[in-house]
């Protein structure tokens, strides 16, 4: 998948503690995010100054709620300038979680037309399709198009919550998908040195604990 | 493809859990953290908890406990009780809860499901139904856990609080919970057709055929297990062995 993330090799072990930063966006959820990185006993904090960013290693965002909302926070507490370097000048490694995935997409829908970070290429759109019910809630059998973020995933059933979509552009930033009645709903993405994923890895038990895993031993 | 979900619900007493027949009766059936981390590691798909006194007693949920079970179970937790403003509901989601369920205040201030909807987004609002069969066969809403009577028309109050911006159904039959006896089907049939949000069956589970019953004759999305799970020799993994050999498509942990 191009080089950064996917492609970084395995020069340092995840032994080497590697310091964590997730984007405190008072959007909730992170608290979970964080216990479950707690859980490895990784360097990890809530980063509230974009500042810390410098400091890490690996950046995670998460959150859920409205897109619109999403992006007016992280602005408001200058994220976002600093998430764009970091991510795409620095070329950290990064991990979007719902709708921290949903704002890698150029624009999003919800609550009007808002511009997310461009990262990958697509648009974010209303769930729609005959008999599905919406939001689209619970454990759902995820696809795996990606070997390394799902090496060792023993069922694929992870979590989700959400009324909207990420569509990319471009196939090959595909790296999961699930079938959601007659549509498809792309449930990771990857790109370089970001990944999201769509479902909630930190709530979604032994597999969601080993995708993080995965993810940082990639990042590694 | 989606699985069908089993959910504990917690009520919560003080900081106890308890168990009840019918809203009355309540028994001690354990610590809330001590619970939620069984039912985690056996599988549970997701775990509601809500304070039984709190809309009453007109103050929230204790969101220290949220805070401790999200700290030490991997699996999505709703959570409910006398949540009455955005600021409530955001303790709430600002201790880790994943969603919030309101009951009585949906019904006290309708406008609230879409205050939250908007802030939080709809997949997080869960709302709750109380209900109670009439003389007349129609069902009745009730608010204050079960405790007052509302005059709502039931299918018109659900698909209003689905309009109003509500994320997830879960319905409660008062005349089932507790009791072990099956799930009331013909309360969710009726409901296929204004749902088009996701809809928790509640009341009534007693053994493993009321859950096949319930997910192979309605359109119900999840269902709520209590008495069963918490006072009966059952667990998780049995219930999704045993639906599993009855074609349910429930996930596998």
């Amino acid at each position: 998948m191009g080089p950064g993330l996917m492609a970084q090799g395995q020069e340092r072990g995840v032994e080497e503690v590697m310091k964590i930063g997730i984007i405190n966006n008072s959007l909730g959820n992170v608290g979970s995010v964080y216990s479950a990185f707690e859980f490895y006993k990784y360097d990890v904090k809530l980063v509230n100054d974009p500042g810390e960013l410098d400091g890490c290693d690996v950046i995670v965002m998460a959150g859920v709620g409205n897109f619109n909302t999403g992006v007016t926070k992280l602005k408001q507490l200058h994220f976002w300038d600093k998430l764009n370097e970091e991510a795409m000048v620095k070329k950290k490694p990064l991990l979007g979680i719902c709708l921290g995935m949903q704002m890698f997409a150029d624009v999003s829908y919800e609550g009007g037309e808002n511009k997310g970070f461009g990262w990958i290429k697509g648009k974010v759109v209303k769930i729609e399709g005959s008999s599905v019910k919406v939001p689209h809630i619970g454990w759902d059998e995820v696809t795996p198009l990606d070997d390394r973020l799902f090496k060792g995933i023993r069922y694929s059933a992870f979590y989700f919550m959400h009324s909207y979509h990420f569509i990319p552009e471009d196939r090959s930033t595909v790296k999961a998908v699930i079938r959601y009645g007659d549509i498809e709903i792309v449930s990771a993405v990857g790109k370089d040195n970001i990944i999201g994923v769509q479902f909630h890895p930190e709530k979604s038990q032994g597999d969601g604990l080993r995708l993080l895993r995965n993810f940082l031993e990639m990042a590694a | 493809m989606i699985y069908k979900r089993i959910i504990p619900v917690f009520l919560l007493k003080g900081k106890r859990l308890v168990k009840g027949t019918q809203f009355k009766d309540f028994v001690d059936v354990g610590d809330p953290i001590s619970q939620a981390m069984i039912y985690d590691a056996q599988g549970a798909d997701e775990i509601i908890i809500v304070d039984i006194d709190a809309s009453r007693e007109k103050r929230l949920i204790n969101t220290a406990i949220i805070h401790e079970m999200i700290s030490k179970c991997r699996l999505p937790i709703g959570a409910g009780g006398g949540i009455r403003t955005l600021d409530d509901a955001r303790e709430c989601f600002g201790a880790g809860a994943d969603k919030i369920v309101i009951n009585t205040s949906a019904v006290a201030n309708p406008s609230l499901v879409t205050e939250l909807a908007n802030e939080f987004g709809a997949q997080s609002v869960v709302v709750s139904v109380d209900v109670k069969k009439n003389g007349g066969g129609a069902y009745d809403v009730y608010v204050e856990s079960g405790t007052k009577k509302t005059d709502l028309d039931l299918m018109d109050y659900i698909s209003n609080v689905i309009a109003l911006g509500a994320g997830e159904i879960i319905v409660t039959s008062i005349d089932k919970e507790g009791t072990l006896s099956g799930f009331d089907c013909e309360l969710y049939r009726k409901m296929k057709n204004i749902s088009n949000v996701p809809l928790i069956a509640s009341g009534g589970a007693g053994r493993y055929d009321d859950m096949v019953e319930l997910f192979k004759e309605t359109d119900c999305d999840a269902c709520a297990v209590g008495k069963m799970l918490f006072l009966r020799d059952y667990d998780i993994v049995k219930f999704k062995s045993y639906l599993k050999g009855r074609k349910i498509p429930v996930r596998e942990a």
